[in-house]
């Protein structure tokens, strides 16, 4: 185990190279650069912008960019926001806290979710319960994020007034006081349910499935035949067998609580790595953009390697060597 | 600095999908005259009362440079003008005033500045004149990174200094806490407008480096101002908290909080409706919704931006700009496309009632804005384009429908539009190419990503030949960095003798001396001229729009914004 782990980081390693040559290349490709965004005739003259160009670099042949950036990079040195002006790892740790928060909380709700109705779907498939249970999660699985979000807030947020429209906490509180954090979960929960309900629809199908599938095998059938309790049977032999394959969507999940979500969180106003993802698309801000599609990247790759081992730790008959 | 192109603005709103929101003005907001009745909101009935919390929202997150010397977007500036000040004030004809400073001149080359006595900045300190040649020396400064250095660089000296030729500035001489003399380099009639006048708060500043300024707390998290407001918490990204700045040197404000957050324009319409919201700009699409609404007033007021469809007449040679391209360089062509469009429909159609059609490069509510009587006015007649195009010699020759050049060879109108989320520009776009159409001239839309539209307008891309485009004006009028033979911004790549002779008589002291009527004269000559050439087609203009609680009293607006917060109260 340890030393296919072991195997697999190192092949990461010219993985991640080719990610960052690609990365870079890309950014590099889109048209415009930071400056060409501050254009202002009247007291921009064109020769401020020509010595910042300069200054940035971006005048230097495009290899000669990328090694110095890749060498600041491996060295831990993200650079400098072009936008913020302020380190691009402060630029994240401002905002990773909201994003750990939001992904977290909407990936319990779905496990949540999930868990209960794929139980429920597995056991009595083809009922009515079970038909709706479908219908409701691929009627999730439709509907675009950005509807689902401005629905919420419509009726949630205006109509009833339960929760806030937008930011992460109200300003008011004073940090670290209990009332603080009952804010920041208060802010969190409207975009989170909308996350997590609109994703339950895999993992509740997966689930059911194997629970069905299971059903029929002759562990069960034998279970059945020695008088073991209908509940035990789903409880204890189906329900172990059948989380297995979901145990790996946890690596998965991993950069999916990191990542973000992009439309939510612009929606929402709330101030995560996905809006800022976004918002340094369009004003090209390369050392932050470039920054965050490598931390995506990476996580990918670890949350693969970790669904892997998880796999073989679950499933001893799957050999990993 | 703070009048951003449209270039910026649409950036900005690419993310939001809003396409415009000119900031100009709002940064160099502040005049507290009374002003004509178009722009006041609700009934200004009552005593003004104290106390109360006002809901302000931001259409994007801030970058969080919270200082006038460093801040790069409108939407930073917004924030800022709640705690800080400008040192001088903007009319409703974006004229210079006194408002801390006041100042004297003889031949605009050597002023005279005198501030009030007593203003105190939110640490308690004293405003000094010390304070502003510190904010002069800082962006003088080589490690200087932000992009107000062409502000400072008149100064007698300051390029010395920022070259490291000179340990001092020439020109700036301190007298005592209260009296500074600043010296230019040479009189001309702008200087004054075009001075930095943000003084940045000495003691708050002590001890860090200059190129660490732009990250350090006081600019990003602990700002320290002059005005009405005071920030006391900033949640980066979202949002920010001030109170009420009781010793503000205009006159206490009369409400107590005010909280600033980013809202998406998605849901400012409900928010305001909740009454969770009280003042936000808007986009105008959105205007009959807010307008809707019985708790608040939609307000529209001038602005300073216009928009015109340019023709490529040249190329830029790295210095100046060659007018050396054939296709369009027959005045009766771009008349006749001129007067193909019809603009009045074209603008209640696509800039939702809050614009208007223009007829010069220049915002009417400017000062040197020409009257419409002594212009061409160039009203919708395509009778009148379908004569000009045969008098020229665009006929169709080959029975297609379609006028060929005079050449006989096919002529196509080659238009480009900028294209980012919004929907509506490649209407607007395909509207305009069918009244070339309508009048004969086959026309061919493209529509290119605003990024790569505005760097291929800068190089003067032979493939972009007839454009659409739209500049944001400020305080200073001279239109020399847009439309001189010399200015990189001037996308046509328009030359004009006459045209550069008078730009430089209206800056040249010894011929208009301290005389706005003569320099507004010659301006209006200018117009003209630029009227009778048409390197570019003048479309529209468009109006701000603003959104005010009912229950916010006090506020105005004018062309160069709003008016101070500290005269704003809530009605309990």
């Amino acid at each position: 185990m340890l030393k296919y782990a072991f195997r697999r980081i190192l092949g990461m390693i010219p993985m991640l190279f080719l990610i960052s040559i690609i990365v870079f290349t890309l950014a590099k490709l889109m048209p415009g650069d930071s400056l060409s965004g501050e254009i202002d005739p009247r007291n921009t003259n064109p020769q401020y912008i020509q010595e910042m160009r300069e200054k940035l670099g971006y005048n230097d042949p495009l290899p000669q960019q990328y090694f110095r950036w890749i060498g600041n990079f491996v060295q831990g040195d993200f650079g400098k926001s072009t936008r913020f002006k302020i380190e691009v790892s402060e630029v994240l740790s401002e905002r990773l806290p909201n994003t750990i928060m939001l992904g977290l909380t909407s990936i319990i709700i779905t496990y949540i979710l999930a868990f209960f109705m794929g139980t429920y779907s597995g056991r009595k498939p083809y009922t009515f319960g079970d038909n709706l249970i479908g219908g409701l999660n691929y009627l999730g699985l439709s509907i675009p994020s950005f509807v689902a979000g401005v629905f919420a807030i419509f009726l949630f947020s205006f109509t009833l007034g339960w929760f806030p429209s937008n930011g992460s906490v109200d300003i008011g509180t004073t940090e670290g006081t209990l009332e603080y954090w009952l804010s920041r979960f208060h802010h969190v929960l409207l975009p989170a349910l909308v996350l997590g309900l609109l994703s339950t629809a895999s993992y509740t199908q997966f689930l059911r499935n194997d629970i069905i599938e299971n059903s029929r095998k002759d562990f069960v059938r034998t279970a059945r035949a020695k008088g073991t309790p209908e509940r035990k049977i789903y409880n204890v032999h189906i329900l172990r067998n059948s989380v297995i394959p979901l145990i790996t969507f946890l690596g998965f999940d991993l950069v999916a609580i990191i990542s973000g979500a992009i439309i939510t969180e612009t929606i929402f106003t709330y101030p995560g790595l996905g809006q800022l993802f976004l918002q340094s698309v369009g004003t090209r801000d390369y050392p932050v953009l470039m920054t965050l599609t490598m931390l995506f990247s990476f996580l990918t790759l670890v949350g693969n390697l970790i669904a892997d081992i998880l796999y073989g730790v679950v499933d001893p008959r799957i050999r990993l060597d | 600095m703070k009048k951003k192109s449209m270039l910026m603005l649409a950036v900005l709103m690419l993310v939001l999908s809003a396409f415009l929101a000119a900031c100009s003005g709002s940064d160099k907001a502040g005049t507290k005259k009374e002003d004509d009745n178009k722009g006041k909101s609700g009934e200004t009935a009552g005593e003004p009362q104290d106390g109360g919390t006002l809901v302000y929202a931001l259409d994007s997150a801030p970058e969080g440079k919270f200082n006038y010397a460093f801040y790069g977007t409108a939407t930073d500036a917004e924030v800022i003008d709640f705690f800080d000040e400008n040192l001088i004030d903007y009319d409703e004809h974006l004229k210079a005033q006194p408002h801390i400073a006041s100042w004297k001149t003889e031949d605009n080359k050597v002023f005279d500045f005198e501030i009030k006595k007593g203003v105190k900045w939110q640490n308690g300190d004293e405003l000094s004149v010390k304070d502003w040649e510190f904010a002069l020396y800082t962006i003088a400064d080589k490690e200087y990174e932000g992009p107000r250095f062409d502000n400072v660089r008149n100064i007698l000296g300051a390029q010395a200094y920022h070259d490291k030729k000179a340990d001092k500035i020439e020109g700036i001489k301190v007298i005592d806490d209260y009296h500074i003399q600043i010296t230019f380099d040479k009189a001309r009639v702008n200087n004054l407008d075009n001075l930095w006048t943000y003084p940045m708060n000495r003691t708050a500043f002590k001890g860090i480096a200059v190129k660490d300024m732009m990250s350090s707390e006081v600019v990003r998290t602990k700002p320290v101002g002059l005005g009405p407001f005071k920030v006391t918490k900033i949640v980066p990204g979202e949002s920010i908290e001030m109170e009420r700045f009781d010793e503000y040197f205009g006159g206490k404000p009369h409400i107590e909080k005010v909280v600033v957050k980013v809202i998406d324009p998605s849901l400012s319409v409900g928010e305001l409706k909740n009454g969770t919201l009280d003042m936000t700009s808007f986009h105008p699409s959105i205007i009959d919704q807010v307008k809707a609404l019985d708790n608040v007033n939609a307000i529209t007021y001038p602005g300073v931006s216009y928009y015109y469809v340019g023709f490529r007449l040249g190329t830029w040679d790295g210095e100046k700009n060659v007018m050396n391209d054939q296709k369009y360089q027959n005045v009766k062509l771009r008349e006749a496309m001129f007067y193909a469009i019809n603009r009045e429909e074209w603008v209640k159609a696509f800039f939702f009632g809050v614009g208007k059609p223009v007829n010069r490069p220049i915002p009417t509510n400017h000062w040197i804005a020409a009257d419409n009587k002594d212009l061409e006015q160039f009203a919708y007649d395509p009778e009148k384009a379908k004569q000009l195009l045969d008098e020229a010699g665009y006929k169709d020759k080959n029975g297609d429908g379609f006028r060929e050049d005079p050449n006989g060879k096919e002529f196509v109108v080659n238009f480009s539009h900028y294209a980012t989320q919004n929907p509506t520009f490649e209407a607007r776009a395909k509207a305009l190419t069918q009244y070339w159409e309508a009048v004969g001239l086959k026309t061919k839309l493209t529509m290119t990503d605003v990024n790569l539209y505005y760097d291929m307008l800068e190089k003067a891309d032979k493939s972009v030949e007839v454009f659409f485009g739209g500049w944001s004006t400020g305080s200073d009028p001279d239109p020399t960095p847009l439309w001189g033979s010399k200015a990189l911004w001037n996308y046509p790549r328009w030359v004009n003798a006459d045209s550069d002779k008078l730009l430089d008589q209206a800056l040249d002291i010894s011929i208009v001396g301290t005389d706005d009527q003569k320099r507004k004269d010659l301006y209006v000559q200018w117009q003209k001229l630029f009227m009778k050439e048409l390197p570019v087609l003048p479309i529209a203009e468009l109006e701000e729009t603003m959104a005010v609680a009912k229950r916010v009293q006090g506020v105005t607006f004018d062309v160069s914004g709003m008016n101070r917060p500290n005269n704003w109260w809530i009605k309990q």
